[in-house]
């Protein structure tokens, strides 16, 4: 697993945001940047080269579900990874999201441990695919 | 008023009578007038079914401004709420913060005192094992100092940091008052909310079920037990439910 990738954090709360930093630091994944909903980040996905994205789902503005449909439907960013971390867990929802396409979905309140496990899961699938 | 129903059903019947007969007797004239006078007698009963609705809201609207508890609650206890529940939230992450700021900070002392500790181990097998020469052991000596030092410096360090996390958490107590004191002021409000609805409401037709519906898919925040229904129970059903999708 490549730890030098950069990896977009996206949540309106910025202490949720600094807990993810943080243990993805721990992980030793140090190349992070951080927006507060979709609006915001969409635009620094389709700019910068991405190599993760990790959303929230209920923000101001554009939702992380939304985020998560416009990523899918963008050509230069349709296979970008895209991990959920949220405290919706709505079965509905759930299954929303992954018709929409996303690689992993965390529920709130999470572990480091649920974290890493996720992670690995989506760079092992990267990496069987490729 | 059953009396005045009454009363009012014989006027039409004896009038509606007399329009028949009238009708078939050919009179047209006399048809017209009696047709009017049927229509002034439904106005008429309109009128006064109106002024009863209209006085019966009039003293409901009045009794409820005699109560000033509702004028309180809107001048006063709402905007409080408003402000207690954004209190809740300062709070809160004034809390997050403190704690990541104690762990930002002792993080990089465990590293270095993990780092400094192994390679001082090896260093320190090597000499029980007699595989150091004496320049060599002056140098091991040299840093274990260092070594013991840095420990003395660190430690109290580590400790307040501990302490800041500890003490970062009263925020669960202060916040857990203050939320209390806004779900009664709720409560009193739902209650508000029935009695308005009892003394005005007759008319009310129930809400349709679709109404009711809500969009399952719109966020709602994290689930609240005894609340919200058809959510997951934590991770590993959201696992078992994306595994179930072929995830």
């Amino acid at each position: 697993m490549n730890k030098n990738i950069k990896i977009l954090i996206v949540d309106d709360f910025s202490t949720m945001r600094r807990i993810i930093k943080n243990l993805l630091r721990d992980l030793g994944f140090t190349n992070t940047a951080e927006a507060d909903d979709g609006l915001t980040a969409l635009p620094m996905l389709q700019s910068g080269s991405f190599e993760l994205l990790v959303t929230d789902w209920n923000m101001p503005g554009m939702q992380g579900i939304d985020l998560l449909k416009a990523v899918r439907a963008d050509p230069k960013l349709a296979t970008l990874p895209v991990l959920m971390v949220t405290a919706e867990q709505k079965k509905e929802q759930i299954i929303e999201a992954a018709k929409a396409g996303v690689n992993g979905y965390i529920v709130k309140p999470f572990t480091a441990q649920t974290l890493k496990e996720k992670l690995e899961k989506i760079f092992e699938r990267i990496e069987a695919s490729q | 008023m059953a009396n005045e129903t009454g009363t009012l059903s014989e006027e039409y019947i004896v009038r509606v009578r007399t329009l028949a007969q009238t009708v078939e007797s050919g009179n047209s004239e006399e048809a017209a007038r009696l047709l009017d006078e049927l229509t002034s007698l439904r106005e008429k009963t309109l009128f006064q079914e109106l002024g009863r609705l209209t006085r019966e809201f009039h003293e409901a609207l009045q009794s409820f401004r005699l109560d000033s508890r509702i004028a309180t609650l809107t001048a006063q206890d709402f905007p409080d709420a408003r402000e207690r529940l954004n209190y809740v939230v300062s709070m809160t992450a004034q809390s997050a913060n403190r704690t990541m700021t104690a762990v930002e900070e002792s993080m990089p002392i465990c590293e270095s005192l993990e780092e400094q500790a192994s390679s001082l181990r090896s260093e320190w097998s090597r000499f029980t094992k007699r595989k150091m020469n004496p320049d060599e052991f002056r140098d091991l000596s040299r840093r274990l100092g260092e070594f013991l030092d840095g420990i003395c410096t660190d430690t109290p360090k580590l400790r307040n940091n501990l302490q800041e996390v500890l003490m970062a958490q009263d925020f669960q107590d202060l916040t857990g008052q203050i939320i209390h004191r806004v779900v009664q002021l709720v409560d009193e409000v739902e209650n508000n909310l029935v009695e308005l609805i009892r003394i005005s409401g007759q008319g009310m037709v129930p809400e349709r079920a679709e109404e009711k519906k809500e969009d399952r898919i719109a966020a709602s925040g994290p689930p609240v037990p005894g609340v919200d229904v058809g959510t997951v129970a934590g991770q590993d059903e959201v696992d078992d439910l994306l595994s179930s999708l072929g995830f």
